[in-house]
Parts: C-alpha cells; sequence; structure tokens
C-alpha cells in the first residue's frame, strides 16, 4: 500500500427530486488500497460509486483520477477510463453467452472489415476464465444456464481482466455463499497488491474490518470521517455510521426459556420438485424457529411453501384448528404473514402509497355496511397507526413505497402483517441489505411478538442473527433437513456451517 | 438542530412543489375540456352548444365500454378487442330484439362477456400478452361480423326506435357509472386493480387471487359492453360490417386524454373516463362542425394523442405493460 493518491473527489452533490443523496462529499482514495465505503441505508454509499462508474450523471463536483478529471457517461466509457464496478444485484444480461457478457461494450477489438469474429472472442475469454479458475463456466455456453453465484463470478471476470484503475464492489458479498466470498476475496487481494484500488461496499462491519485498509463513513449523504482500519473496533465503526453510542439490546439475551408445548403449525412431507424434498417440522406457540443453510439448500422455499405460494407443492401445511394451507389467500385469511427476500418484486407493491401498500391484505377487515365499502379517513388512519408504531420513515402514508430505501421498505411490509394481526409471521431474509439501526429495530420487534404469543420463522443467510434470536435452527442442505439444534449461549458459526455443508 | 429544521422545512417546500405538479396533471384534462369547449362554441358561434343533444349522443357507448376497458387498463392490461365486442353484441341484440327486447339486453351481455372470457382465458391460462390475444380476437370476430353482414345489414325490431331517448340513455350511462365509479373507489375492487397494475407478483403475496381477478375483468369489460350494444343499437337501429369498428381506439384515446396512465397502477382515477370520453366527444364534433375534413381529423388527433401520452406516461412503470 502507497499514499499515492489515485481518486480525488471533490465537492461531489446528488440529489433525487427531494432527496438529496450526496452533499458536498470530498475524499481521497489512494492506490494499492482496499477503500471501504460504510454508512447505514440511504447514506448515499452507492450513490456516490454510481456517479463514478457512469451509471447516475453528476450533479455538481468532480472526481480526478491520477490527476485527470472524468466524466464517465455510461459503464463502458468509465471502463475506458479505468473504472468498473460489481453491482450489488444481477448485472450480468440473460439471452447473450458468457463471452459476450463479459465483453459487453468491448466488442470492437474482435470486429474486422465489420464481422465479429466470435470464435476469437470465445476462446479470449475461455482464457479468462481459466486464469480466474472458473474453468467449468464455458465461454460460449448462455449465462442463463448458470446460477446467481456462477454469474456473479462471470461479473467479476468482467469487472477486472482489464485490470482497471478502481474496481468497485457493491454489496456484493451478501448475495454470495462462503465459497463465493473467499473466491472474490482472493481476487481483491491480487488487485491490491498489482497497485490497483479497490472501492468495498458492505454493511458487514467485521468483513470491512477484515479486508479494507481504510474507511471511508457516510451519513445521510454527508462526509463524516476516513480512518485506518486497524485503528477501529466494530462499535467504533457503528459510533460514526449512527452518529450516536448504539445502545440498547441487539440480539435476545434470554438463554433459559422454555419452548410451549402448543403447535400452531405443522409441515409435512412438504416437497417442491427439484427445490425441497420431504420437510417435516412443527411451530410452536410463542416460539422463533430458525432455518438456515446456503442461499441453494432450498430453505428460501420452505417459507413460500408455508404461505402457500409454492408451485407445485406436495405434501400438506396443517395449522392447529386443522385447516390446510394451499393458496396464499387461505393463508393470510388464517394468519399467516410472509416477507419476502425479493423485497422489490414480492413484498412491497413498488408503484403504490405506503398506504395502500398496509391496507391490502387488511381491505375486509376495514370494509363496512352491507355493501362492504371503504372510508378513506378509516383507511388513512389504519395506515398511519401501523405506519408510525413501526416508525416508517416518511412525509406521510400517500407517498409511494418506490421512494424508500430497503429499510424502510421492510417496515412498510412488517407494518402490514402487523396491521392484520397475524398470529404466524414467516420472515425470509428480513434484515437483507439493512443497516444496524433498523436491524435493531426489527430484532426487538420480533422479540415483542415472540412475547406476546405470535410465533415467528425466521430464514436467514446471517448465521449470526439465527444464532442471536432463534429458539431452534433448522439447517437445510441439497433441498432436505440436515439437523436441528436449540438455543444456547455456546452455539457458534462453526457448528451451523459443519451441517450446512 | 436549527440547520436541521430549516432542512426539514425546505425538504416540504419542494414536497409541495411536487404535489403542485402532481395537482396541476390532474385538473389539466378538466381545464383542457372546459377550454376546447368554449372554444369551440366561439368557432362555431354557438352551434355547439344548441345541438349539445346530438353531440351527447355519441358519447354514451364510449363512455359505458370505456369503464371496463379503465378497469382492464388499471391493472396495466390492454383491449383491442372491444370495437368487435360491441359489433358482435350488436348482432346478437339486434336479432333476438324481434322476439323479446329484455332478452335482447341480456343476450348482448352475455355475448360480450363470453369474448370477454376467451380474452381472459388465452391471456391467463395461456400466459399470452393481453394486447396481443385482443388483437388476435379483435380480427377473428371482425371477421364473424363480416360473415354475418355479407348479404346484408342486421336489423334489429322496429319497436327499439322507441327507447331512443336521451333519459334513457343518460339514465342508464349514470346508473353504470355510478356504481362502476362506488366499485372502483369504495371498496377493495378498485384497490385491488391498482395493486395488480402497479406490482402484480407483491399483490398476489398480499393475498389477492391475480389470476381470478383478471379473468373476470376480462369478462366484466365485455360485459359492460355488451350492455353498450344495447345502447348502439337503439341508435343505430341496424348493424353493418363496420359496427364498432375502431371503438377501441377510441376508448383508448379517450382514456389517455382524460389523463390515465396507460401502464395503469396507483395513478388511474375515475374521473379519467368521464372527462376523457367527453373531451373526445367534444373535440371530433367539434373539429367536424367546423368543417374539418375526416382525413384532416385523424392526423390532428393522432398529434393530439401523441401530446397527451407524453405528458401521461408514467415512465418509471411503463415495462409493466402486461
Amino acid at each position: 500500500m502507497s499514499d499515492e493518491i489515485r481518486l480525488q473527489v471533490k465537492n461531489l452533490c446528488k440529489s433525487f427530486g427531494v432527496t438529496k443523496a450526496v452533499q458536498n462529499v470530498s475524499f481521497n482514495i489512494n492506490k494499492g488500497e482496499v477503500h471501504a465505503l460504510i454508512g447505514e441505508n440511504g447514506s448515499g454509499k452507492s450513490t456516490l460509486t454510481n456517479m463514478l462508474t457512469g451509471i447516475h450523471p453528476i450533479d455538481s463536483g468532480t472526481f480526478i483520477l491520477d490527476g485527470k478529471e472524468i466524466h464517465p457517461k455510461n459503464q463502458v466509457e468509465a471502463n475506458d477510463e479505468g473504472v468498473s464496478i460489481i453491482v450489488q444485484e444481477l448485472g450480468t444480461l440473460s439471452g447473450l453467452t458468457v463471452a459476450e457478457n463479459i465483453f459487453l461494450g468491448h466488442e470492437d477489438k474482435f470486429v474486422k472489415y465489420g464481422i465479429k469474429n466470435t470464435n476469437a472472442m470465445n476462446k479470449e475469454a475461455d482464457n479468462l476464465l481459466e486464469k480466474y479458475g472458473f474453468s467449468r463456466i464455458k465461454a460460449s455456453h448462455m449465462i442463463d444456464e448458470y446460477n446467481f453465484e456462477d454469474r456473479k463470478l462471470v461479473e467479476i471476470v468482467k469487472a477486472t481482466y482489464f485490470s482497471p484503475k478502481i474496481v468497485v464492489i457493491d454489496e456484493t458479498t451478501t448475495a454470495l455463499s462462503q465459497e463465493g466470498r473467499e473466491e472474490l476475496y482472493k481476487h481483491m487481494e491480487r488487485i491490491r497488491s498489482e497497485g490497483n484500488t479497490i472501492i468495498f461496499i458492505s454493511h458487514d462491519l467485521p468483513e470491512i474490518l477484515d479486508k479494507s485498509d481504510t474507511i471511508t463513513v457516510l451519513r445521510d449523504g454527508v462526509y463524516i470521517d476516513t480512518v485506518k482500519s486497524k485503528d477501529m473496533s466494530e462499535d467504533d465503526l457503528k459510533k460514526l455510521m449512527v452518529g450516536r453510542e448504539v445502545t440498547g439490546k441487539y440480539y435476545r439475551t434470554d438463554y433459559d426459556e422454555k419452548i410451549s408445548n402448543e403447535v400452531v403449525l405443522s409441515a409435512k412431507n412438504v416437497t417442491v420438485p427439484g427445490i425441497i424434498e420431504n420437510v417435516s417440522f412443527d411451530l410452536h406457540k410463542g416460539e422463533i424457529l430458525g432455518f438456515g443453510g446456503l442461499s441453494e439448500s432450498g430453505m428460501h422455499e420452505v417459507g413460500k411453501a408455508i404461505f402457500g405460494a409454492s408451485f407445485d407443492r406436495e405434501g400438506s401445511v396443517t395449522l392447529a384448528d386443522g385447516t390446510q394451507i394451499n393458496d396464499i389467500p387461505t393463508a393470510i385469511k388464517h394468519s399467516i404473514a410472509y416477507t419476502s427476500k425479493d423485497r422489490d418484486n414480492e413484498s412491497v407493491v413498488m408503484n403504490q402509497s405506503i398506504g395502500d401498500n398496509i391496507c391490502l391484505p387488511s381491505l375486509d377487515k376495514l370494509a363496512s355496511g352491507p355493501l362492504r365499502l371503504l372510508s378513506d379517513k378509516k383507511l388513512r388512519a389504519f395506515a398511519g397507526k401501523y405506519a408510525k408504531e413501526i416508525s416508517v420513515k416518511m412525509v406521510n402514508t400517500d407517498q409511494f413505497v418506490s421512494e424508500l430505501s430497503g429499510g424502510n421498505k421492510q417496515k412498510v411490509v412488517l407494518a402490514r402483517w402487523i396491521g392484520k394481526d397475524s398470529d404466524i409471521i414467516v420472515l425470509d431474509s428480513p434484515t437483507r441489505g439493512i443497516d444496524i439501526k433498523v436491524k435493531q429495530d426489527i430484532y426487538q420487534l420480533m422479540d415483542q411478538m415472540r412475547k406476546s404469543g405470535k410465533s415467528i420463522i425466521m430464514i436467514s443467510e446471517e448465521l449470526m442473527e439465527l444464532i442471536g434470536m432463534c429458539d431452534r435452527i433448522i439447517i437445510m442442505r441439497d433441498g432436505k433437513l440436515n439437523g436441528e439444534l436449540m438455543r444456547s449461549p455456546d452455539m457458534d458459526e462453526n457448528s451451523l456451517i459443519s451441517k450446512m455443508v | 438542530m436549527a440547520s436541521a429544521n430549516t432542512k426539514t422545512i425546505s425538504k416540504e417546500e419542494e414536497l409541495k412543489k411536487f404535489s403542485i405538479m402532481t395537482m396541476l396533471r390532474r385538473v389539466l384534462p378538466i381545464i383542457g375540456l372546459i377550454a376546447i369547449f368554449i372554444l369551440f362554441n366561439v368557432l362555431t358561434g354557438g352551434r355547439m352548444m344548441s345541438n349539445m343533444n346530438l353531440v351527447l349522443s355519441q358519447v354514451y357507448v364510449t363512455m359505458i365500454a370505456a369503464m371496463g376497458v379503465f378497469f382492464i387498463m388499471s391493472m396495466g392490461g390492454l383491449d383491442f378487442s372491444q370495437g368487435s365486442i360491441l359489433g358482435l353484441s350488436s348482432i346478437v341484440v339486434c336479432m333476438i330484439s324481434k322476439t323479446n327486447i329484455a332478452l335482447a339486453i341480456v343476450g348482448g351481455i352475455a355475448t360480450g362477456a363470453a369474448i370477454g372470457a376467451i380474452n381472459g382465458f388465452f391471456y391467463i391460462n395461456r400466459k399470452i400478452k393481453s394486447f396481443i390475444v385482443t388483437i388476435c380476437t379483435m380480427f377473428l370476430f371482425r371477421g364473424i361480423i363480416k360473415y354475418l353482414t355479407t348479404d346484408a345489414p342486421i336489423g334489429g325490431s322496429a319497436l327499439l326506435i322507441n327507447y331512443d331517448t336521451t333519459t334513457l340513455k343518460l339514465t342508464c350511462t349514470l346508473i353504470i357509472l355510478i356504481i362502476g365509479f362506488i366499485a372502483f373507489r369504495y371498496t377493495k375492487f378498485g384497490t385491488y386493480l391498482k395493486a395488480i397494475g402497479a406490482g402484480e407478483k407483491a399483490a398476489k403475496f398480499a393475498g389477492i387471487r391475480t389470476d381470478r381477478m383478471k379473468f373476470l375483468i376480462y369478462v366484466l369489460a365485455g360485459a359492460i359492453t355488451g350492455f353498450a350494444a344495447f345502447i348502439n343499437v337503439i341508435k343505430v337501429g341496424s348493424v353493418t360490417s363496420s359496427g364498432g369498428n375502431q371503438l377501441e381506439t377510441q376508448i383508448l384515446i379517450a382514456l389517455v386524454l382524460g389523463g390515465m396512465p396507460i401502464s395503469g397502477g396507483a395513478n388511474v382515477r375515475f374521473e379519467n373516463i368521464i372527462v376523457g370520453s367527453l373531451l373526445y366527444i367534444v373535440l371530433n364534433s367539434g373539429l367536424t362542425m367546423i368543417g374539418i375534413t375526416t382525413q384532416m381529423l385523424q392526423l390532428i388527433q393522432g398529434v393530439i394523442f401523441l401530446v397527451f401520452v407524453a405528458v401521461f406516461a408514467d415512465r418509471k412503470s411503463l415495462q409493466v405493460i402486461k
């Protein structure tokens, strides 16, 4: 690591409508370092890197890369300047081959006399994949033949093969399994040792401390500080991000509470062809039951299956009163709530108001009179009450959900189900991509629900939160149940991992 | 603390600006309607006002049928088969009217509902985009109409003329609109439709039976147009091969003129139907009255349509047209 400056960020500003996403931010990034960017949701991390890589235009301010001002208008131009990005969600395009994805926007070098030499392109891509150690991925195959994880690996190749001066890695690790992460860390280390720079965005503070050299903290779009990782502890970082001491409980602290014998939901031989097989378990009253495993283990499908949202499900899901759950409306009617991992598509109706989103499953309850009419006043009061109860950050309930940050969207979903007063709550990755403050809110809410006799199923890829919150943890592997652990203060990640792989 | 206060105040101010923009979008069609109405009255020397009955007589069918399409478009679908539904239902109304007029109305509604069910079946069960399905059924049923009217137009019972009064047509239209308005605005029906338009998958996960809803809406829209066929028949008396032709485009233009976002979703408002249909008819009759030729009329309509689509298109959600 050297002290030579690679990138100067100067007086950078960006607004989206009324929200000031980045306000007058200035700092420097050195050569040959992993420079982490941290902050809560909506603090402007992604906005900043998106401007650097040409995804969003700059409102005002400059980026000076190696002494030269750059204004990339799109990702290809950014690549030409020596900046690339691996994005949080899928960054590869369906319908193209692996090679076409890797060289997207740079096909020119394979074009001769106006004709593209596909063979040369595939060969080059295969060489690259082999060099990176991903030889099981074939350049000529369609990208759609590979799973999320492999597609991320292709993106690593795509973003780094031309030795860019700066590689931005935007919350990629949360989407990857442990092996995928190791692969990514290896390449981060390689890029760093070649004297190039990595801008690393992650919510995982231990990971940040472990992998980065320097950390810049943003809060509400404003620059707070740049610090050396080795001088910092997790608590120091939290303090910088939140702007105050993080107080109160994080995870549950009790360890000796007995689980009730009363079974509220029982799954028997639930099978979804190709995804999960013969899954059977009982959920008790007032318990938090965790599901852990690799993301491909089928645990996410378990949540859908219980909610009646799986296609082609076999086996049975039965409630205490004998009701069979086979479709979503029946599930909701019998007090089951579900929050999906795919928050934007399956949990919230994006282009609709917060109020409508909260009221949606409760409309039957809110209708009155022989004609089952709804009153605006009543709906507004209902939505307002639950949005306030869980403190959604908003202007009013008429605001559209699409304008909210990830954490607040999740709060809207939770407000909806609290309003419905569901007794069985299935939470799939409830804290995915959410900052510590909201995470803490969600954990406390779960604890309250549990104490008031509601039962919770928590599906999560984050082992620490499973260990911290659950009464029982079921581990899944290859679509089957692979062991069960009871709550205990001695449990650590390793005891879970050994059952996962 | 003081700086935080000023910050929130400026945020509120900017939000106010935004809501003024949405207000403007909301009232623009109404202002447009009034402006155009006054303009044409001046241009025609008050002739439009004195011929109001005639002008309005064209609006009933469009307005009634537009309500069904409004429901479809709220949930993000489209329907191009409306003209053919009106044509075929009108033929059925004419044929049955010779035996019994009440039965004829039921027959028209049933025919429309049946075609709607065919649309719905291919759209939902066969998972084909709604505009493709309805373009296909538009041609299919237009073919049947042409076949049925090959030799001569199909005439209805002579008694039908007795029903051709402004009072009856106006009452029918109002009743249908009021029922539609209450259902859309004050029951879960409307919220569900908008939710499907704004995000179908999420709507499904919130407990809406989206497929059943979508199917029933196509049937309903067909049935509503089937009823409009009765109003159509009492006005024209008989059906030719071009009966109901172009109704689908009229409806589409009317709804867009009324300020309806073409992708449906949370921003649709029931007023879109009424304001839009009136705007369309006033514009059309006005242009005709001041002596614009049919060819020019289409050109002008095209330009106005484009301008309104540009103003009201909700670009963020345009990709969700189903």
